[in-house]
């Protein structure tokens, strides 16, 4: 009867999560599947018919610097804009987990980026850093900063610790709200425990702050990673991967194989490349998050 | 510096606090100020003196031109639809899935989470490439309900994610009672479970519709067609225009962005911490 009753519970519990199963199962590991079967085509755009070609599109993207430009492009980008946001927000965090008037105010102010549709955060910027009327370049010339007005986007100095910036500013409010909720998990008495012992502050933050919240940070980083190397309408919207192929990322070379050059099965090894390399990297994350877990517990 | 107490309590370290948090503040809020200034400035004014902050007329022609003459109120109503469909479903969907695996597979949380986090990491380019073949070969091309089954795909999961913290904080007790007087799973979950997590589920409701609201990548390679496309594509249109004037391009923004973070500050107290602590329970 127990037995009957545990059973039941089970096939109850999977019709609750039958939906969900459907929608994971349909719309994200079949397409999966489906794209690694694509890569191995001459699969158009347009055109209906397609013959099975093995390697040949694998080969074709390894022997084209174009792609490898864009790798490098994308890995740069990532390591950036994380460092940025990862700094930024940190540091916010901790300014206002310090404060005490006004928190909530500054606090709503801050997240306001994090709201932004990629088209506006594009659309805004591009006209507050325009370099004929736009904001920025003209105040820097009024202000005798610059000669002429800086042109952000086609200047290829210029374009690429932009973008990054641009990226900061969208990134930086997630990772200092969820740094923000994991320091109210330290407990306080350790504090005063440590600062009766003497430790200066900086102690204090290295011994006791980071090792209760390097778990929630480190899944924070683990996502942000794997967003911002995917990350496709940020550059896409604002350069377009120009000047001159000098700001396109992997997704960006893979969209304009696909749907510049119509060729999707090639499209296709492209981002099957690009999950090959985020599962060997987050593989490496989660070895160290599941350490850092166990010496936690 | 030596001593802590100082330091914590000192004005100095408070000061800086003040400071660095303003201009953190300034910059975020910079873009959205900047918006909705130009939107309503009279033509020229902006291309005649780019640094003046204020309007010196306040006009509305912008929010004018964008309504009667590029017809954003079709592209609006379709973003509404899309991203409203998308919700109700998606939190169907995620409510029931979450309840499921807190309830009646508490061991396969950890599992569910990496499965969650694996999902995340396809990449949007590479779904994009069978989405766009699969939804050609059924006729859902260029359509918004093929739309709306193609953001489930990132919805549920994140939808998921943030409710299993939810469904989590329902003591089991209330439910064993209900069970007693007679209510079978399905009622305790209408009745006595959803009722309880009903804010977290708003919250998580109104997130989901942002994100659908936000999209761009799909709707760009679904959508083809003027008069059904969602605010985003339609926005990146408009500035292939020939005509390039950024007062009418900033009133169309204004228009999508300020939805988006008005509802965003409602909800983000709810959604915010759980993100990452969520995941990790």
């Amino acid at each position: 009867m127990k037995l009957d009753n545990r059973v039941r519970d089970k096939l109850a519990g999977f019709a609750f999560i039958l939906p969900a199963l459907l929608v994971v199962g349909l719309l994200l590991l079949y397409p999966v599947v489906s794209s690694v079967f694509f890569s191995f085509t001459s699969k158009h755009l347009i055109k209906p018919a397609y013959e099975f070609i093995w390697f040949d599109n694998y080969i074709k993207i390894l022997t084209d610097p174009d792609f490898w430009a864009a790798f490098l492009t994308s890995v740069k980008w990532t390591i950036a804009s994380l460092a940025g946001q990862i700094l930024t927000g940190f540091t916010a965090a901790l300014a206002l987990e310090r404060i005490r008037r006004g928190k909530g105010a500054y606090r709503t102010l801050l997240i306001i980026p994090w709201a932004f549709p990629s088209i506006v955060i594009a659309l805004s910027w591009k006209w507050i850093l325009n370099g004929v009327s736009g904001f920025l370049p003209n105040f820097l010339v009024k202000l005798g900063l610059c000669e002429t007005a800086p042109q952000f986007f086609s200047s290829g100095g210029l374009v690429f610790p932009t973008l990054v910036f641009i990226n900061v500013w969208f990134g930086a409010p997630l990772i200092m709200v969820n740094v923000l909720s994991a320091l109210q998990t330290v407990p306080k008495d350790q504090y005063e425990a440590a600062q009766l012992d003497g430790a200066t502050p900086w102690q204090s933050f290295i011994h006791i702050t980071l090792p209760h919240i390097r778990v929630v940070v480190g899944l924070l980083v683990v996502l942000r990673t794997i967003w911002v190397f995917n990350n496709f309408d940020t550059i896409y919207l604002i350069t377009g991967g120009g000047p001159a192929n000098l700001t396109q990322t992997v997704p960006i070379y893979a969209y304009n194989v696909g749907w510049g050059l119509k060729q999707l099965g090639r499209s296709s090894a492209v981002t099957v490349l690009l999950l090959i390399f985020l599962l060997i990297v987050c593989m490496f994350y989660f070895k160290i998050l599941d350490k850092w877990e166990k010496e936690g517990a | 510096m030596k001593n802590k107490r100082l330091l914590k309590r000192g004005w100095f370290g408070d000061t800086v606090s003040y400071i660095y948090l303003t201009i953190l503040a300034l910059i975020a809020i910079f873009p959205m100020a900047w918006v909705l200034l130009t939107s309503v400035k009279g033509k020229g004014e902006m291309t005649g003196d780019p640094t003046s902050i204020l309007p010196k007329v306040l006009t509305l022609d912008n929010y004018r031109t964008v309504i009667e003459q590029l017809n954003f109120g079709n592209n609006i109503a379709n973003s509404i639809m899309v991203a409203l469909s998308t919700t109700v479903i998606a939190i169907l969907v995620s409510a029931l899935g979450a309840y499921g695996v807190v309830r009646f597979f508490p061991r396969f949380g950890k599992i569910m989470t990496r499965v969650l986090i694996t999902t995340y990491m396809f990449p949007p380019i590479l779904l994009a490439v069978p989405y766009s073949i699969i939804m050609g070969k059924v006729g859902l091309m260029n359509n918004r309900l093929g739309l709306v089954i193609v953001y489930l795909s990132f919805s549920v999961p994140y939808a998921i994610w943030l409710l299993v913290g939810f469904f989590q904080t329902v003591p089991l007790e209330i439910e064993e009672a209900a069970r007693v007087d007679g209510a079978n799973k399905i009622q305790v979950f209408g009745r006595v479970v959803l009722p309880i997590v009903a804010p977290g589920l708003v919250a998580v409701a109104i997130y989901t519709f942002i994100n659908a609201w936000n999209e761009f990548l799909y709707s760009l390679i679904l959508m083809n067609s003027s008069e059904k496309m969602t605010v985003a594509v339609a926005l990146k249109s408009l500035e292939g225009q020939e005509v390039l004037d950024w007062g009418v391009m900033m009133a169309a923004s204004a228009m999508v962005v300020i939805p988006s973070v008005i509802f965003f500050m409602l909800i983000q107290k709810k959604i915010a911490g759980g993100l990452a602590s969520g995941s990790v329970k």
